[in-house]
């Protein structure tokens, strides 16, 4: 082995890694709860709108969920200038994770609504319960319950998959690691250490989501 | 722009290039495939030895939780890069393709493990003590009591991680492997639209993805069917499912 390794040079670099982990998690976090108040409208869409509304909002989900992120990225990057709107990098990776992230989140809250029983709606409906009070006191406890887990694990995946947006430039972590490791040629140690600050990134995000849910929803989350 | 579709469309549909695109549509499967069988053993045999209950393996047990969470939380991307550089770093000159291998290896086998780990908890704890009373050893009573029970609970979930670590692997032409990603790529930069490189790929990444999708689904109806268990268990298959990419 002909490598030696040079952890110090590679620490010192740390600020910068850093703040690129900053951009990630703003990147992420705009782009994913964005998603969330889009994917409401298009699951609300979905399970009450016309015949048409409902075929093409499952088209869009259906198209978004089986392409992977870095095709559709690609997509709009070189696409978009095609057709004369010049956009950052960094919104058009926005963009697609907003795109990815209202399709699959979609795909979750129509499974969450779907799960509350029939009987529990017959119930509230005995019990004399207006529209309002049926959201507000069946469904929306039921389907928070239920949609707890897989969006908590789908801002995780969001977090990773946004390490994508090194591709086209944008300084986040992983793309900052880019750029220094092209400085420096430390490869393995800068990307360790990228690597280590997303684990502890999304250990962070997991055991807030886990607070957060048992805070508000009552849920046993788990974090590991 | 769609000029300049129409332009470039006999030029781009042709016999060759339908065959590059095929060529790269097997790169990226067979890729997905060996790392999803090789991490789905490797994650068997990783789950035998963490479920362990011998005093002696608690390192080793400590050792695998500590594999699968990490590598559970690193992006594929970073992951391809580390493989990369470390093999070289150590001296293997491989070829890129099976860099690509085994990043997917290793991510696979920390998703899958959680999988079967859940298919093991799914089995009911007095098949274990059955078992033991019947005299099985450790590795009788995986093989002929659990895992027959565990498969309902692990193949739908495994499954769809294949499908995801189909779409996973374009990110492999980051470093340089042929595959439908790299194939768009070449095609964008010898001055073909991006409209069309790039949405074959898109089309083609979906012709593959959604296909399989539904087949997940349906093995997945299946297996419950057959295998209903009475009302109130836990479900068939756990709400907690992480998925490993976009």
């Amino acid at each position: 082995m002909d490598y030696t390794f040079q952890w110090g040079v590679a620490f010192g670099y740390l600020p910068e890694l850093l703040q690129g982990a900053w951009v990630t998690f703003h990147l992420t976090f705009i782009g994913f709860w964005s998603g969330l108040a889009i994917a409401v409208f298009l699951a609300v869409g979905q399970l009450y709108g016309g015949r048409l509304l409902r075929r093409s909002i499952s088209v869009y989900v259906v198209f978004f969920t089986n392409t992977p992120s870095l095709v559709t990225a690609f997509f709009i990057y070189y696409g978009l200038p095609e057709v004369g709107i010049l956009w950052s990098p960094y919104v058009c990776i926005l963009v697609n994770l907003v795109l990815k992230a209202s399709a699959f989140l979609t795909d979750a809250i129509r499974g969450g609504v779907a799960s509350v029983r029939v009987s529990e709606m017959e119930a509230a409906e005995t019990l004399g319960f207006s529209m309002l009070q049926k959201i507000r006191y069946v469904i929306v406890p039921h389907v928070a319950k239920t949609l707890y887990a897989p969006i908590s694990n789908l801002y995780i995946v969001f977090i990773l998959g946004s390490a994508l947006a090194a591709i086209f430039g944008v300084e986040e972590l992983t793309g900052t690691a880019f750029n220094i490791a092209a400085e420096t040629f430390r490869t393995i140690e800068i990307y360790s250490i990228a690597a280590g600050i997303y684990v502890l990134m999304t250990v962070a995000a997991s055991a807030l989501l886990a607070l957060v849910g048992r805070w508000a929803f009552r849920v046993r989350a788990r974090i590991f | 722009m769609f000029e300049n579709v129409l332009r470039q469309a006999d030029v781009f549909f042709t016999w060759e290039n339908a065959l590059l695109w095929l060529r790269a549509l097997g790169t990226t499967l067979s890729m997905a495939v060996i790392g999803c069988c090789l991490g789905f053993i490797l994650a068997c045999v990783l789950v035998y030895f963490r479920s362990s209950p011998h005093r002696a393996l608690l390192p080793l047990r400590l050792l695998l939780i500590l594999y699968v969470e990490i590598f559970r939380r690193i992006p594929f991307l970073v992951l391809i890069f580390l493989v990369l550089f470390l093999t070289r770093a150590l001296g293997f000159r491989l070829p890129l393709y099976w860099v690509a291998c085994i990043t997917v290896t290793i991510s696979a086998t920390a998703f899958i493990a959680e999988i079967v780990r859940a298919g093991y908890e799914s089995v009911h704890r007095t098949q274990w003590d059955a078992a033991e009373v019947m005299n099985f050893g450790r590795f009788r009573t995986v093989w002929l009591v659990v895992m027959p029970q565990a498969w309902t609970v692990i193949i739908p979930p495994a499954f769809s991680y294949f499908v995801m670590f189909v779409k996973e692997t374009s990110l492999a032409s980051q470093v340089g492997v042929y595959e439908l990603m790299q194939t768009a790529k070449y095609f964008n930069n010898i001055g073909i639209s991006p409209f069309l490189a790039f949405g074959t790929c898109l089309a083609l990444y979906f012709m593959v993805s959604y296909p399989l999708t539904r087949f997940g689904w349906r093995i997945e109806r299946r297996l419950r069917e057959r295998f209903r268990r009475e009302e109130g268990a836990e479900p068939l298959v756990p709400a907690l499912r992480p998925l490993p990419g976009l």
